[in-house]
């Protein structure tokens, strides 16, 4: 009976498949994607925070200096884009020590990779608000193809379209050569670091 | 033996306490030693740190109880044969002690959050930052452990020399009581 069913259901998706091809088309026609805003990040009120496990505990640590370059409109994802520079080097997680060894040439290695860098190369969206950017991360000119689940709202402060953004990517550091010799080990410092950021975006002029 | 104290010798539980506690302070000071031996940026140190600091979280909470125990429970007297000032300086000696099994995992405890190293017990618990990131106050802190587990030490062998002397030379029953099979 299976055997019998089969190419009636194969038949019938496809008719579904064409069917809504050409209501897209429809619709599509009707209303054509608005141009995704532009924005340039409010740094003073946005966020980019790590944390990782050392000997047990959970350690966290923050990125001073990274700049922006989004293009969003939650009804025109293919053409918005979200791309990230990170100054490595702004790195601080409250002890000088600790921050001198992760920019050191076993870790981030800050005086030949001053950056790392977010392109995205695709926006999904996963439910109301909620999207999925897939593109790929570069540190320490390892480029690696990661998934961040992020959130987008946007809010009319002073007559202004302000975006906020937030998210969070789980890495592993050792993917991207960040541990070298006796850090490659992860009886210290584990190999996964979580990534959050929280970003306030402005229209840019 | 029984398992509270009377009013002649330490149950089994107090000895339990005590011992046990002899043996992770000089642990402790065996792995503190090693620890501050090595930059804070050295990966080994974490070798001798970790450990160090969940036995200090061990010994705070150990002390805890000892001490509850110790309010549940009577106290066997010190000999009658105490001159004023031997019996000042065993009062003064044993509350000294006690103050330090708190004090010593506090300023330990507290110098990792001011440094923002936060306190892993035996990684299965992470313990808070309860003092705000400054490296003047982890300083502060950091020269006030070590001052203190000196003190700690110096106090100790005191202590314990008093209990070889109450055993050896006066030949009473003060060691006797907090040692078990005896």
């Amino acid at each position: 009976m299976a055997d019998s069913l089969l190419p009636k259901l194969r038949a019938g998706s496809f008719l579904v498949s064409a069917l809504s091809l050409a209501l897209g088309s429809v619709v599509a026609m009707a209303a054509a994607p608005a141009a995704p805003a532009h924005y340039t990040l409010d740094p003073a009120r946005s966020m980019l925070r790590f944390s990782f496990v050392q000997a047990g505990a959970n350690n966290t640590g923050r990125f001073g200096k990274f700049t922006t370059d989004v293009l969003f409109a939650a009804d025109n994802l293919p053409a918005s884009k979200i791309n990230v520079t990170v100054d490595v080097g702004s790195l601080d997680t409250g002890d000088k020590e600790r921050d001198d060894s992760l920019k050191g040439a076993d870790l981030f290695d800050v005086s030949k990779f001053p950056q790392a860098r977010f392109v995205s190369s695709k926006i999904t969206q996963a439910s109301a608000g909620r999207y999925e950017a897939i593109g790929k991360l570069t540190i320490r000119n390892v480029g690696k193809d990661i998934r961040v689940p992020m959130t987008f709202q946007t809010k009319v402060e002073s007559g202004k379209t302000i975006g906020y953004m937030t998210g969070r990517a789980v890495l592993k550091r050792l993917e991207f050569g960040v541990g070298q010799g006796e850090m490659k080990s992860t009886e210290w410092v584990g190999d996964e670091v979580n990534v959050t950021f929280s970003l306030r975006l402005q229209p840019a002029t | 033996m029984a398992l509270r104290n009377t009013t002649l010798r330490w149950g089994s539980l107090a000895q339990l306490f005590h011992w046990l506690i002899v043996a992770l302070v000089i642990t402790q000071f065996v792995l503190g030693a090693l620890s501050a031996s090595l930059p804070a940026a050295s990966l080994k140190k974490f070798t001798w740190l970790t450990p160090h600091k969940s036995i200090g979280i061990t010994i705070l909470a150990l002390a805890v109880l000892r001490l509850g125990w110790r309010w549940m429970n009577p106290t066997p007297p010190l000999p009658n044969t105490l001159k004023p000032y031997e019996r000042g300086l065993a009062h003064f000696t044993h509350i000294a002690l006690y103050v330090l099994l708190f004090v010593m995992p506090l300023t330990g405890w507290a110098m990792s959050s001011a440094r923002k190293f936060p306190v892993s017990w035996f990684g299965i618990v992470q313990l808070p930052d309860f003092v705000p990131r400054s490296t003047p106050l982890y300083e502060t802190l950091h020269t006030t452990h070590a001052l203190l587990a000196w003190t700690l030490g110096v106090i100790a062998v005191l202590h314990a020399a008093a209990a070889f002397k109450h055993h050896f030379v006066l030949k009473d029953d003060v060691l006797k009581r907090m040692t078990p099979f005896t």
